[in-house]
């Protein structure tokens, strides 16, 4: 519990309006989007400017509270709830884009910055920020660094860690650090901002950074493809790739995503599919047209029921809108949705495919499966509920035999939503003990007193869970 | 109702509805379409807050707290996250059912109680004391009262509420409903009949927008059946969260229109119209389905009425403006109605059509809400006056009359030049 004073303290030092610490408060600054997580924090701050954070991290240091950073709470693995109270430090109204030079191709922005408002913020002047995770409208740009946040166009253009050239934030010990910087090219020494990028918070508090951005495409072609079953889809996808054509986007949806997206979208997808790919290709016109060609020629070869083309930009956004919205649609007919990050070799997506089937009926469970199949990176959702306690064990019995083949395939736990606590058993089975351990001394050196987010990604090595 | 059990720490039956908080999935896609959210950047003001809390007194995590109670009232109940959520939860209805409960968890006394049973149950429901015992101006004003002596000790009210209610007041002319004659014939040749839902605050602050609205149904070939004896739709009352009363007039209602040989039934208020829509909903219980959804099936927004079923535009005069729309939440979020009334405007000729960035952005009138959070209200506005400006447009469409009240005060008090019409104005002006 913290105390009266300190809580004053926090005011004192923040001012009144960006201290939280009312029941109601705590409990709704006590989840993010993963399910079945939820612990309260002591307080909630919101620093406004960075010497705020200096200032918390110090504060947290000297009460013994652990810190835990949060953007606008929409992460998949409860990387931003306070596991152990303390305080959640929200970073959503550090909000100013900083800087966007165009003669060196780069933006500068606090880590509270909407995604979404950074890519308009930087297309307006006629760049391209491609990074754009499901949850974009909302998601804070710290947020996305600290989970290495991936998108839609994450085959051909990377995910978030591919445009970060430069992090200014603060560590467990109340340092200031800048990593990085404008140049395009930079070995000086080890390169501590790549740690940083997926660090979930657990490494240092982020509160500014650089990133590269590059030229718009010129011209974009959106394919949608129908097929009968979710195994042909996933060879088609691998095909894709075989040919080596790299769309910008290749997304699948099978029939239960299908049935709910067209539940709320009403666009009209093809209910009785097994399965859909969302494929787009962008660039130079005329590369455009011949990719499209080629990816039509795959498709065709493979055997997908239909082939379709947006009609324009209008519809070809509805499609991609329609698409990030798949994971909270499915929450359309389950109470809870429990959903995974499993990323596999883009060669065994089929395999895969017919995995999560064999699974889904042994552990005779409702499963929707959607996700970046160009990447690998699937989405199988669990519809259950967890007032059900049986149904929740068997969910999880399927994750964890899911991920031996995925492992066994060479595959991760975690293509982009991050280990957190959702998923901390399943990083050990995939780096092994030795891995942890060369993580732990890495958060060592980075947060010596343990305050930034502790119990994240791995358990610390004395204490193993005792809150929950 | 007493001797059913509440859902966990809820004072009353008629609680939220479980399975409905449960839907959600916390992934955060309406905390950006949320404008008391993006006013306080407060999860618990926030859609998905909001119904994390209800939840967590369904969960006996928490009493049904003053906090919840205040959340209840702030959310302006413009449904824009209904819309945006791809999990289906109704954060709006949830809230409108803790109003309810909050009444139950405070209890009010003496006078403030009788007065609002009075507003509520007596004068409210009944048409006639409506226009006859009481200036319809002062109504207003005693609404902002009883619910100022309500709040005060949460609130900080300046006295800044008075001046704006007062000017927020059209020039009011005698209240409709007595001149309406029950049967109004069609124009031309008789496309159907319809009955004519005439919402309180259109007959008596509004009653020539409403006149506008009649003449352009029957010039437009629809026979027009008003009956007298209608009553209030109870959406002041879901909003106040007085739920038996609210049942109570939409039993009355449903019963009234359901005997009348009509097509459809038409309302020029979109608040009305989001109201009647949920009779179905609210009703369930009665176990008349089939009647409830013929009834529902029924209910038309006139935009929507007007382009299902096609604008006879033959006999349309132009009109040379340049028009902007304002979408009532009420009309686009919670009726789904968004693309009609564009259609509607962009079918008059010489209309100069310009699309307003974030048309469908609340306003911030909400019902009273305008009065009880004046400065709060205030940003919302300005927030959608900057936008009006940057249209350029000379007429300003809409179609409810909370958003007209407030967005004519705002644009008066900016000394902005735009003129605030309803759609059926504007079609009235066509129609000559």
């Amino acid at each position: 519990m913290i105390s009266k004073s300190a809580i004053q303290n926090l005011i004192d030092k923040l001012g009144a309006k960006n201290v939280l610490h009312e029941q109601e408060d705590l409990i709704t600054f006590g989840y993010d989007a993963t399910p079945e997580i939820q612990y309260l924090p002591d307080v909630v701050v919101f620093p406004t400017e960075s010497e705020h954070v200096v200032e918390v991290v110090n504060f947290a240091r000297e009460e013994g509270l652990p810190i835990v950073p949060r953007g606008s709470g929409t992460g998949l693995s409860g990387g931003s709830v306070a596991a152990r109270g303390g305080i959640v430090l929200c970073l959503t109204r550090l909000n100013r884009i900083l800087e966007i030079d165009e003669e060196n191709l780069t933006a500068t922005a606090q880590a509270g910055v909407v995604t979404l408002d950074f890519f308009d913020a930087v297309m307006a002047k006629g760049l391209f920020y491609p990074p754009d995770p499901g949850s974009q409208k909302i998601s804070t740009l710290g947020g996305n660094i600290a989970e290495d946040a991936g998108g839609l166009r994450g085959l051909k253009y990377g995910v978030t860690r591919d445009y970060v050239m430069a992090l200014n934030g603060v560590l467990g010990d109340g340092l200031t650090f800048t990593t990085g910087g404008k140049s395009v090219k930079d070995v000086a020494g080890y390169a501590l901002k790549d740690l940083l990028v997926g660090s979930e918070g657990t490494l240092g508090i982020i509160t500014e950074a650089t990133f590269k951005l590059i030229p718009p495409p010129q011209a974009k072609r959106t394919l949608l493809a129908y097929f009968r079953d979710t195994r042909t889809a996933g060879q088609a996808v691998a095909n894709i790739i075989a040919a080596k054509i790299i769309p910008s986007t290749l997304e699948i949806m099978d029939n239960a995503t299908i049935r709910c997206v067209e539940g709320y979208a009403k666009i009209g997808l093809p209910l009785e599919m097994a399965a859909l790919l969302l494929i787009e290709v962008d660039g130079h016109h005329a590369a455009v047209v011949e990719e499209a060609d080629d990816v039509r020629a795959v498709l065709e070869r493979v055997g997908a029921a239909e082939i379709h083309e947006a009609a324009d930009t209008e519809h070809a956004n509805q499609l991609a809108a329609a698409r990030r919205t798949a994971l909270s649609a499915l929450a359309r007919v389950s109470p809870t949705t429990l959903l995974e990050d499993a990323t596999v070799p883009r060669s065994r997506l089929a395999e895969t495919f017919d995995e999560i089937e064999r699974l889904s009926e042994k552990f005779q469970l409702k499963v929707g499966t959607f996700g970046h199949a160009g990447d690998g990176n699937l989405h199988p959702t669990v519809l259950c509920d967890e007032r059900n306690r049986d149904e929740m064990e068997r969910a999880h019995a399927f994750y964890h035999e899911l991920y031996d083949k995925v492992l066994a395939w060479g595959g991760t736990v975690s293509g982009e939503h991050g280990i957190g606590l959702a998923k901390k058993d399943y990083l050990e089975r995939q780096v092994g003990a030795g891995g942890v351990n060369i993580m732990r001394r890495i958060k060592r050196s980075f947060d010596p007193h343990g305050v930034l987010n502790p119990g994240k990604i791995f358990n610390d090595e004395a204490t193993e869970e005792t809150r929950g | 109702m007493a001797e059913k059990q509440c859902l966990g720490n809820f004072p009353l039956a008629d609680e939220p509805n479980y399975e409905g908080m449960l839907q959600c999935m916390r992934c955060g896609f309406c905390l950006p379409t949320c404008p008391t959210y993006v006013l306080t950047g407060r999860e618990r003001s926030s859609p998905r807050g909001r119904v994390a809390l209800a939840k967590a007194v369904a969960d006996d995590q928490i009493d049904f707290t003053g906090a919840l109670k205040e959340e209840s009232f702030f959310c302006l109940d413009c449904r824009a996250c209904s819309t945006s959520c791809p999990s289906g939860v109704h954060a709006g209805q949830v809230m409108e059912a803790c109003r309810n409960q909050a009444h139950e968890a405070f209890p009010l006394t003496g006078a403030v109680r009788k007065f609002r049973e009075f507003v509520l149950q007596r004068m409210l429901p009944s048409p006639d004391l409506l226009e006859t015992s009481m200036l319809p101006a002062r109504l207003y004003q005693k609404l902002g009262i009883q619910w100022l002596i309500r709040h005060s000790h949460i609130l900080k009210l300046g006295p800044e509420w008075m001046t704006k209610a007062e000017g927020m007041m059209p020039e009011l002319h005698p209240p409709l409903r007595p001149q309406l004659p029950e049967v109004i014939p069609a124009e031309g040749e008789q496309r159907g009949r319809v009955a004519f839902f005439l919402g309180c605050i259109m007959t008596l602050m509004y009653p020539e927008v409403s006149r506008q609205t009649v003449k352009v149904l029957t010039s437009q070939g629809f026979e027009v059946i008003t009956p007298k004896e209608q009553k209030c739709c109870g959406a002041p009352h879901l909003n106040e969260g007085d739920r038996e009363t609210t049942r109570s007039l939409a039993r009355f209602n449903l019963d009234l229109f359901m005997e009348l040989e009509v097509d459809a039934i038409v309302t020029d208020c979109a608040g009305c119209g989001a109201s009647l829509k949920e009779y179905e909903e609210l009703l369930e219980e009665s176990g008349e389905h089939d009647k409830l959804a013929l009834f529902h099936k029924r209910i038309k927004d006139i935009s929507e009425f007007l382009a299902e079923q096609g604008l006879r535009t033959y006999n349309l005069k132009p009109v040379e403006k340049v028009v902007t729309y304002h979408e009532p939440c009420h009309l686009c979020h919670a009726q789904g109605v968004s693309k009609q009334p564009r259609d509607l405007i962009k079918a008059i000729p010489g209309i100069d059509f310009r699309e307003l960035n974030e048309a469908s952005w609340c306003c911030g009138s909400a019902a009273t809400f305008s009065l009880k959070y004046t400065g709060e209200s205030q940003q919302i506005l300005d927030r959608k006056l900057e936008n009006i400006q940057a249209t350029g447009a000379e007429l300003l469409v809409t179609a409810n009359p909370g958003c007209h009240l407030q967005l004519a005060w705002g644009l008066k008090q900016a000394g902005m030049p735009q003129e605030v019409v309803h759609i059926t104005e504007l079609l009235g002006m066509a129609t000559g």
